[in-house]
């Protein structure tokens, strides 16, 4: 069945003008907050500047990459669970491919670029292409451009779909995938692409 | 003239999701708070530094923008509450400015999203934890009086993720040593 992404951009939209007493936006099974993409970018690449200096650079990346993949698995398991989710995405869902695509447009909603599921293999492969990832149109502004992939909190989030839908039942299946930026527009490609494929430990034989 | 109504200002240009055209993102509190979490323990001081600084300058630019649309936003007053109008829209708490001036003042936050987001992941700390506010106000002071970022210094005096009543922020002009 094909998911409509207007429908859930705007029960997203409409969701988050709630507010309760203490000013919190829940929505989803989440807290929600909206917030400039300037200040995550200026987080996650400065985190990585002053791990550079520490010669800890692929520390830093790997550890901004957990931080969006626990967070996807979580949000999203939230999301999955919600009621939001039983109204609104549910009925457009007949397989768990269809999930992925039912993710993927609240991402989108959710203001992190144009996702678009280019392929799936069941189990196996996720492969999301994105052409307006604010961290890959923050990362050149700042810094000049990338020689490796600038996106990880889409990476993150990729592997994080792939965990839920394929991986051992929440909370034991994160980071059962790992999404390689196999693309991305900071070094200077067209788009950003995202591969995620079982982690290496993981794989089945 | 434009009047100022959030509801309004929050759209969307195409898939974007932009706040008085400026883009903005949804994020939840597993995200913002593992992004703490995993600043305070890769580089301690110098990670809450990196979130300070870039709440700071990211809502310096944010509200000067704001203000240079607003025009009709000219007391302190209105600027002020703006800012929690701001601040209470984006789902970030609720903050009340006290005996605020050019010189600091004192801010109280009875509830927030990191508050919220903090104790449900990691629960009661020991140490005051709102950096993102201080870094936040401390941009939104520099905007409101005219001034650069950095020439407030924010501090936490008492947090709620310390299981304190409020969270109160003290804050006055840095010295430049
Ligand atoms: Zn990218
Ligand atoms: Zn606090």
């Amino acid at each position: 069945m094909t998911i409509d992404g207007q429908k859930i951009i705007h029960a997203v939209m409409e969701g988050s003008q709630i507010r309760e007493s203490k000013g919190i936006i829940p929505l989803f099974g989440v807290y929600l907050s909206i917030f400039s993409t300037d200040y995550y970018n200026r987080l996650s690449f400065e985190f990585e500047k002053k791990m550079s200096l520490l010669n800890l650079k692929d520390k830093s990346q790997s550890l901004l990459v957990a931080a969006a993949q626990e967070c996807g698995y979580a949000t999203f398991q939230g999301i999955r669970n919600s009621w939001e989710w039983d109204e609104i995405v549910l009925p457009m869902i007949a397989t768990p491919e269809d999930q992925i695509q039912g993710f993927t447009a609240v991402a989108v909603a959710f203001g992190w670029g144009d996702l678009n599921v280019r392929q799936l293999i069941p189990g196996k492969k996720l492969v999301v292409r994105v052409t307006d990832s604010y961290e890959a149109g923050g990362y050149p502004e700042q810094y000049g451009n990338a020689t490796v992939g600038k996106c990880y909190m889409l990476r993150g989030v990729t592997g994080a779909f792939m965990d839920l839908i394929y991986g051992a039942d929440y909370p034991d299946g994160c980071f059962t995938f790992l999404a390689q930026e196999t693309h991305c527009r900071a070094k200077g490609n067209s788009y950003c692409e995202f591969a995620a494929q079982r982690s290496p430990d993981q794989s089945v034989t | 003239m434009k009047p100022f109504n959030w509801q309004k200002e929050l759209g969307r240009e195409g898939h974007r999701l932009v706040f008085s055209g400026q883009p903005f993102a949804m994020h939840c509190h597993h995200y913002n708070i593992n992004l703490q979490k995993m600043l305070e323990d890769a580089l301690g001081s110098s990670g809450v530094e990196i979130l300070y600084s870039a709440a700071e300058e990211s809502g310096f630019h944010n509200f000067s923008f704001m203000l240079a649309q607003f025009t009709n936003i000219k007391t302190l007053k209105s600027k002020i509450e703006m800012a929690s109008v701001i601040y209470q829209n984006c789902g970030l708490g609720i903050i009340h400015f006290q005996e605020i001036g050019p010189q600091g003042g004192r801010i109280v936050s009875p509830a927030s999203h990191h508050v919220t987001g903090w104790l449900a992941k990691h629960g009661k700390r020991d140490t005051p934890g709102c950096h993102f506010l201080c870094g936040w106000i401390a941009g939104v002071m520099a905007a409101v009086f005219n001034h650069h970022t950095g020439f407030y210094h924010v501090n936490e005096l008492s947090c709620k993720m310390m299981r304190c009543k409020e969270c109160v922020f003290e804050v006055t002009v840095k010295n430049d040593d």
